[in-house]
């Protein structure tokens, strides 16, 4: 571990000092700063709330992460990213798409601006999970629903690929249309679906009183 | 207490351990919901009487944060379904209420999912196999509560088990199949989850709760007829002349301005309280777990039960403090891995309940045969010896474990955890019946916020279920309840008797909740609100 002299850091413009080993999140808390937004799970990296751009000492260029998972360093400069909602929403209904043959073509229908992609690499720079979204991209432009949408399964729905994407082509939201779409149109799995028809066959009674019910 | 690198050299005996104690014993003497003074016993309201832990007594016993001079000529917003709370049950029964054809409005605190549902790793229970039954996982579930929740309650849950995967499915959510099985007609993968007596436990990998949450919420989002309003907490409900919920008061975080929202049904969905911090423990709940729905609903008359019970994860992270509290999955131990304590001994079946798990843990702290770590105090969960039994399991099942070792600067097959119990679930809440009704008119409530499922402990992969199950059946009855319903007259009509109640038990009037952030937030809401009336 590191020696406990606080780092200097800053912090949307504060200048605070954080023990070495602290999350931002925990530095911006220890700081005394208030808190009431862009903060979720608190340090499981899952909810994708605490987006924030991260410049290091002797570093050009900013990096997007998420606050709880990334600790303070000297010199850092920290901001928040606030969220925002997606200016366009990409609307379907999964169960309207009916047939499975018409699936693929959905892709494009849902998603047109995803053959526009430029390959500029903005997606990727930005996910803080390190998703493949270009490629993801590119292979959903394919028709590779299912790999695509593999390649998501990290996903945390911070929306940093969608603020990054000049095509507006909202990566995330691709992704799990995709995997929805897999999910809802081929997943039916056998063990399930015996057990659901002998519960409607009245297979499955429930007794309240039997003996496993008490101490 | 044993050095980390003491511990670490010392051989381990993989031989199974038989509890030292009776359960009884053991819960009686190391579970924190009994340690001495973590009770107090409630003293006003519906409830009085009941044991309830210090901190959250304090926040029950209670004044509101606004009165009707605050909320008079505000804004305000009309719906069929009012739902509080954004997390796995909000989202669900806001689906379910809106594809009921009900104008919904659903508020929440943080964003939509920055919940403790998407934190979610172990699964969900479905009695799906055909040596398992709904009778086997009622029984489970009601053994593991220690026969104190509601059987009624429990078999509606464990009844809708199959049905909710085969909803959760059709909203798009991906659940693992054993190796080599098929996408249709295959088997899917099942775990047996600690306590239980089959293997019922449903996954997608150890990020459950992740794969969950993104596909319902990104379902609300594309369903017509939901309105969502985010870094909106509700602050106190309001209720008609006869005593009915009529909707709450919103307090909008970005205009620091209150909104009404009026509602024919609400349905609070506001989680649990870990944020609380009971007895000192550590957290792995997210950032809003304070208990708001439970005091709201609390002034309004509504019954809580259970509430003395609160469950503590037995592995937490112990060491580095920077990750202090947050959580392991279970998933872990349901695949094979042991606890060792500094003598390299086993001390408790790791798949006993989780209450029983952690007492255990505890006890092995107390007596001295913990691990210490840059004076952080734990036992060992042996990763290194999983990934010995069955390599290849710490990279391709147990992702987010993986993960989390790395960010602690190690890696979990080379070296093992060190952990200790962490503060994970309150296992009552708001009294309910099967439709998510609670015992105010109007007012429903579904998941962590609601009380009645889990007795005194839950079983792993009963909170998803519970929310799936309820915030279907109280998304339902919240349609039907509000459709019918134009609520007029609304205020704060209620806060009379409360302060009335207050004074005759010789309670302050001037302690406000619910508390809505942490003390460690740095929230002066005092002044928030003091700054909204200056400038109103």
């Amino acid at each position: 571990m590191a020696t406990d002299t606080p780092l200097c850091l800053t912090v949307d413009g504060h200048a605070i000092a954080a023990a070495p080993g602290a999350s931002l999140i925990q530095a911006w808390l220890a700081a005394g700063l208030p808190l009431v937004e862009n903060v979720g799970c608190m340090g499981q990296g899952v909810c994708g709330a605490c987006r924030v751009l991260v410049r290091r000492q002797g570093e050009r260029i900013a990096t997007a992460a998420l606050a709880c998972e990334t600790r303070v360093e000297a010199g850092m400069q920290v901001a928040f990213i606030d969220h925002f909602p997606a200016r366009r929403a990409h609307a379907y209904d999964l169960d309207a798409m009916g047939d499975s043959w018409a699936a693929l073509a959905q892709i494009d229908a849902v998603f047109p601006e995803a053959k526009h992609c430029r390959h500029c690499g903005g997606c990727d720079a930005a996910c803080p999970k390190g998703i493949a979204v270009e490629q993801a991209v590119a292979m959903a432009v394919e028709g590779r629903a299912l790999a695509a949408g593999a390649l998501f399964d990290h996903c945390v729905m911070c929306n940093l690929c969608v603020a990054a994407c000049p095509e507006h082509i909202a990566p995330a939201h691709l992704g799990q249309f995709l995997r929805r779409m897999a999910s809802s149109l081929t997943l039916r799995p056998g063990d399930l679906i015996q057990r659901l028809a002998q519960i409607e066959a009245g297979g499955q009674a429930i007794d309240l009183d039997a003996p496993g019910c008490g101490p | 207490m044993i050095a980390w690198e003491t511990a670490l050299a010392a051989p381990r005996d993989p031989a199974p351990a038989a509890l030292p104690l009776a359960k009884e014993e053991l819960l009686r003497r190391f579970h924190p919901d009994h340690a001495p003074g973590a009770m107090v016993a409630l003293r006003v309201g519906a409830s009085a009487g009941q044991d309830c832990p210090a901190e959250l007594a304090l926040l029950l016993h209670a004044n509101a944060l606004v009165e009707d001079v605050d909320i008079a000529g505000r804004p305000t917003l009309d719906a069929e379904v009012l739902v509080l709370g954004g997390g796995g049950a909000g989202c669900v029964a806001a689906l379910t209420a809106a594809r009921a054809g009900a104008r919904v409005l659903m508020a929440t605190k943080l964003r939509m999912g920055d919940g403790n549902t998407v934190m979610a790793e172990g699964g969900i229970q479905a009695a799906i196999g055909a040596e398992d039954s709904l009778q086997r996982h009622l029984e489970d579930t009601l053994r593991a509560g220690h026969f104190r929740a509601d059987k009624k309650l429990v078999a509606a849950m464990v009844a809708d088990g199959p049905d909710a995967i085969r909803w959760l499915i059709r909203q798009g959510m991906e659940f693992d199949l054993e190796d080599g099985e098929d996408r249709i007609g295959g088997r899917l993968r099942r775990k047996q989850p600690g306590g239980a007596t089959a293997a019922r436990l449903l996954s997608h990998r150890d990020f459950t709760g992740l794969e969950l949450m993104r596909v319902i919420r990104e379902a609300v989002l594309l369903t017509p007829g939901i309105t969502v309003l985010e870094r909106c907490p509700a602050v106190e409900l309001l209720t008609d002349p006869h005593g009915r919920c009529a909707g709450a008061v919103l307090l909008d975080l970005e205009r620091r301005a209150l909104v009404l929202a009026r509602a024919g049904a609400t349905l609070l969905a506001t989680g649990g309280a870990g944020r609380l911090h009971l007895s000192g423990f550590p957290t792995s709940n997210h950032y809003g777990a304070t208990a708001d729905g439970l005091v709201l609903a609390y002034r309004l008359g509504a019954r809580l039960r259970e509430i003395e019970s609160f469950q503590y994860h037995p592995t937490g992270i112990a060491w580095p403090p920077h990750l202090a509290g947050t959580l392991i999955s279970e998933a872990a131990r349901a695949a094979g891995a042991t606890l060792f304590n500094g003598e390299g001994r086993r001390f408790v079946d790791e798949l006993a309940p989780r209450d029983v798990v952690a007492a255990a843990i505890l006890r092995e702290i107390a007596e001295g045969r913990a691990v210490q770590r840059e004076g952080c105090a734990g036992v060992l969960l042996d990763t290194p010896g999983l990934e010995a039994a069955e390599p290849g399991i710490l990279a391709k099942r147990l992702v987010t474990l993986t993960h989390l070792a790395k960010r602690a600067g190690f890696d979990a097959g080379r070296q093992p955890f060190l952990i200790r119990p962490t503060l994970h679930y309150q296992n009552g809440g708001i009294a309910i019946d099967a439709t998510g009704g609670t015992d105010i008119p109007g007012l429903f409530c579904a998941g962590e916020a609601s009380g009645g499922l889990h007795g005194l402990n839950r079983l792993m992969g009963n909170a998803l279920l519970e929310l799936v199950a309820f915030g279907r059946r109280a998304g339902a009855a919240a349609a039907e309840a509000g459709r019918e319903e134009r609520p007029r007259g609304i205020g704060l009509t209620h806060l009379a008797a409360w302060e009335r109640g207050l004074v005759a038990a010789g309670l302050p009037l001037g302690t406000r909740a619910p508390m809505l952030f942490p003390p460690y937030g740095n929230v002066d809401l005092a002044a928030m609100l003091r700054r909204r009336g200056a400038a109103a």
